[in-house]
């Protein structure tokens, strides 16, 4: 075990040498090409036995990481934002054929505008596509998951892909200390991948994928995708369990942060969170009892466990770092669903959207947010939903409005 | 700079300081303005992403000093420490840019050129961030460059190199001002505000504006500029065919002149010109 300064991006390609893949299709993408350059350079100079293909575009990438998995390779990848759209029709293939690969997606804002910060539309675009869904707060963590996540996905009880989320820029490019497990407790922890469902061998032919005709064995198969995605909420935790043993890291479904007294809560999710935790910490300086929510496990989503963390307290704040237009917020459906028939749920739900294209979320976003959970308490009345946009920000975009030229004359802007 | 803030992560590591590192860059190309971060603290960070209120503040490149878009005073407190690599004393840069809190100049450039023999700055500018943070040792600052240059796959000699140039410019800064033990004031405190629904016009990612890219000029990306010998030169246009950015022009006696205002200092036409008569200064002067 040593302990380096290493990317998240590094830390991924860690995770997949560690786990000793078998093969990488990969084609490259801001900001996850660092990814796939440093699994190649180990592959060619012989330090990771694997084999590396490039292809064409992340439809095909899919594709070959999806029919690799499916003869009994482990298989890993990786890609980003608008080549996880490209790939997209795919997803539900491999899903459907019950693929137990992993893929990294480096989460970055989706097109139009262009962008190369983080948002998570990208990765929750993908939310009903089968994938089980990890999203990670740390280096060590993007780490850590991956390993975790061969255990998951190859377990004879869900056998369902991973998808595993880090922020561009903020992880994917950050460096911090980050430990490198050792190969021996790697390997105790996870063992090589010998699947009895999947192979390729002349004297047993087989079918995978099959096309059905008719709604009764079509649901009939998409329901045991839901099925075998519930029962990670059970396998997750047996898998950390058995982490934390040999590794001494815990992860649960969802993190709680000083929650235990809190009357206050935000949940959050990815590389963000830490400024939550700051800002709660703050608060607490002031008296206020602040705590935190992160969801980290996205799907199959832990109602369960978010009940029970939730049960009681005067009033909950949900940061959706994606938009829906139209709508709202992405995991605030989520969090209310699982909250509705609470009998002791919490007073207030509130609903907000900040740090779309990697847009800080500041001091003063944060105590906008508590003084909003507190004057809906007082009123009674819930806000709609709200974006996180400051004074600051909009000074800033008028500047750039005035450079691109105002088409309406006589307009302020 | 991302390799400079990296050396300087790496350092702190060895200082077994809790650390982050990171650059931040949009189109990547020669010239383009970036930024990279480094943190450090006893206790464990709970911050991610930019620093909005540096301690220090190194300005590599001073061409970028009266650049508003790059705006690099932006966050800079009376806590803050400016380093800027330029041959200026301190007192001039702070009277021209009216800089909040402590300055000190250095001209990494110079040293980089004279010991390394490019002007590359990543060790350089390392080590004078290194010196003032006053918490991270030589012995570190060393360990963290050959580690930092080794990765990147740079030549034992140009290691060597490279060390000798960041040792001088550790040297060459003062030991750090007290200031900077202060703890850091309270952000300003910004609002939230509501958006409203505008003219698609106007809330729509579109540029109306025409020929605005011929207002940004490009002459200060130049570390060096190339000069014709008017006297020297045979007129043979090879510079004005060569030049990749049009910027040098046949003037009416048929010599080629160049565009300052707009010549990046690829040196294109110093390499092609066959008489050899273009020669290249170190600009030392770009504000």
């Amino acid at each position: 075990m040593v302990k380096e300064m290493l990317t998240g991006n590094y830390a991924a390609a860690w995770g997949a040498r560690l786990s000793e893949v078998d093969y990488v299709p990969a084609f490259p993408i801001t900001p996850q090409t660092e990814i796939i350059e440093t699994l190649s350079q180990w592959i060619n100079d012989g330090e990771m036995n694997a084999k590396f293909t490039n292809m064409d575009s992340e439809h095909s990438m899919i594709t070959a990481a999806g029919t690799a998995a499916a003869t009994g390779a482990r298989v890993f990848s990786a890609t980003s934002s608008q080549g996880l759209l490209y790939g997209y029709e795919m997803l539900y293939n491999v899903t459907g054929w019950r693929v137990p690969l992993v893929l990294v997606n480096v989460s970055r804002g989706l097109s139009a505008p262009i962008t190369l910060e983080p948002d998570h539309n990208d990765i929750l675009s993908t939310r009903d596509s089968g994938f089980i869904q990890i999203h990670a707060e740390t280096c060590q963590e993007v780490l850590d998951t991956i390993l975790m996540a061969y255990r998951i996905a190859e377990d004879e009880r869900v056998l369902l892909p991973v998808l595993i989320n880090m922020d561009g820029f903020y992880l994917s490019f950050t460096r911090e200390p980050v430990e490198i497990p050792c190969k021996d407790a790697v390997s105790r922890f996870l063992p090589e991948y010998n699947p009895k469902h999947a192979f390729f061998k002349a004297s047993k032919p087989m079918s995978q994928g099959v096309a059905v005709l008719g709604g009764s064995a079509y649901s009939y198969f998409k329901y045991q995708m839901h099925l075998a995605s519930l029962n990670v909420l059970t396998v997750h935790d047996e898998v950390a369990g058995e982490f934390k043993r040999i590794f001494g890291r815990s992860y649960s479904a969802t993190e709680a942060f000083k929650i235990d007294d809190a009357e206050y809560v935000i949940i959050m999710s990815n590389s963000f969170t830490i400024k939550g935790k700051a800002a709660v910490n703050k608060f607490r300086e002031k008296g206020l009892k602040a705590g935190l929510l992160r969801l980290r496990l996205i799907r199959p989503f832990p109602s369960t466990e978010l009940k029970a963390f939730l049960r009681g307290k005067k009033a909950v704040a949900v940061i959706d770092q994606n938009i829906s237009p139209g709508s709202g917020g992405i995991l605030f459906k989520d969090v209310t669903t699982a909250l509705y028939h609470d009998p002791d749920r919490p007073e207030r739900i509130l609903s907000f959207i900040g740090g779309l294209g990697g847009k800080d979320i500041g001091h003063a976003e944060f105590k906008h947010i508590v003084e909003e959970m507190e004057k809906s308490i007082e009123t009674g009345i819930v806000p709609e939903t709200q974006l996180l946009y400051t004074k600051n920000d909009l000074e800033h975009i008028n500047n750039l409005l005035n450079i691109a030229g105002n088409p309406l004359e006589g307009l302020e802007n | 700079m991302k390799t400079a803030s990296r050396i300087v992560g790496t350092a702190s590591f060895l200082e077994e300081f809790f650390v982050q590192d990171c650059p931040l860059y949009g189109a990547e190309r020669r010239g383009a303005p970036m930024v990279a971060f480094t943190r450090l603290s006893k206790e464990p960070i709970f911050e991610r992403g930019i620093i909005t209120s540096p301690d220090i503040n190194m300005i590599a490149d001073e061409t970028l000093l009266g650049d508003k878009s790059a705006n690099v005073f932006q966050g800079t407190w009376e806590g803050t420490i400016t380093i800027v690599n330029t041959h200026y004393p301190a007192s001039h840069v702070r009277n021209v840019y009216g800089v909040v809190g402590e300055i000190v100049t250095l001209d990494i450039t110079e040293i980089a050129l004279n010991v390394i023999g490019e002007s590359v700055l990543s060790s350089t500018a390392a080590a004078v961030v290194c010196k003032l943070t006053g918490m991270i040792t030589e012995s570190s600052l060393e360990k963290a460059v050959i580690k930092e240059l080794s990765s990147i796959n740079l030549k034992k000699e140009l290691i060597e190199k490279n060390l000798q140039a960041a040792l001088t410019c550790f040297d060459r800064i003062p030991e750090t001002h007290p200031h900077y033990f202060e703890p850091i004031k309270e952000d300003k405190m910004d609002e939230i505000v509501k958006l409203e629904y505008a003219d698609p016009r106007i809330g729509t990612p579109s540029v109306y504006a025409k020929g605005n890219t011929r207002l940004k000029k490009t002459g200060n990306w130049r570390l060096f500029r190339p000069v014709i010998d008017h006297e020297k030169c045979s007129r043979c246009r090879t510079c004005f065919v060569y030049c990749p950015h049009s910027c040098i022009s046949i003037d009416e006696g048929d010599y080629p002149q160049i565009d300052y205002e707009n010549c990046k200092g690829c040196l294109t036409c110093f390499y092609e010109c066959p008489k050899k008569v273009i020669s290249k200064d170190h600009e030392v002067r770009a504000w």
